[in-house]
């Protein structure tokens, strides 16, 4: 059972602005991999939006999401007091434009997704750095 | 305790009968794993309850504490690969 004060705290921050994004670390210091990649995609959708450090009530928070969107893992993003999705949620919709939509924006130039580590499939011993 | 990627893998076909489903070890480390499902279930739903479901399907292993990230990709039967 969520904590009923922290529930009703967070229903607020979602239903009071109209982008916030729920997660580990902050927009300037993100603490998790996929935490910075979504963070990325927002600045450049070239929005403001509300953020929320969960690490320091990780495992409430993750009752409380539990409860209201059905969705224990962060990062998440809300949109006008909606979940929209996490991470990977996200990059699909910035990759194919929807989420523009969703925020009501127009698509950034480059619509590719840099690629970051995490994407690319794990390296390759170290024979390949002779590759040239 | 290692992530067994064939165990996922039967653990979402079960859940999802007729899927199709791969899961890779990103890293190579064993804790940024990846599955790639494409189910009939997937039909007519947003990718919200998408996530959802493959998510349900491997609770136990969140839960455990076998696997503590698992990005999710998800296709319909008929999305290009």
């Amino acid at each position: 059972m969520a904590d009923q004060e922290l529930t009703e705290r967070l229903e607020q921050l979602i239903s009071e602005n109209e982008v916030l994004l729920l997660m580990k670390g902050t927009p300037t210091e993100p603490r998790c991999g996929f935490s910075l990649r979504t963070v990325q995609i927002l600045d450049r959708m070239g929005i403001e939006y509300g953020a929320i450090d969960v690490l320091p009530a990780l495992q409430p928070l993750r009752e409380v999401t539990s409860e209201i969107s059905d969705w224990e893992t962060f990062p998440q993003l809300y949109v006008k007091g909606e979940l929209v999705g996490g991470c990977d949620i996200v990059e699909e919709m910035f990759a194919s434009g929807e989420l523009a939509e969703t925020l009501g924006v127009e698509q950034p130039e480059t619509p590719d997704t840099p690629e970051s580590p995490a994407d690319l499939p794990a390296q390759s011993p170290p024979l390949d750095i002779e590759r040239n | 305790m290692a992530a067994d990627l064939d165990e996922l893998k039967a653990m979402i076909e079960r859940a999802l009968p007729g899927s199709e489903v791969v899961v890779l070890d990103e890293t190579g480390t064993g804790d940024h794993l990846r599955a790639v499902v494409r189910a009939p279930q997937f039909e007519g739903i947003g990718r919200l309850q998408q996530h959802r479901l493959v998510k349900a399907a491997v609770r136990d292993r969140f839960e455990d504490g076998t696997i503590h990230a698992l990005s999710v990709t998800t296709l319909r039967p008929d999305d290009p690969a």
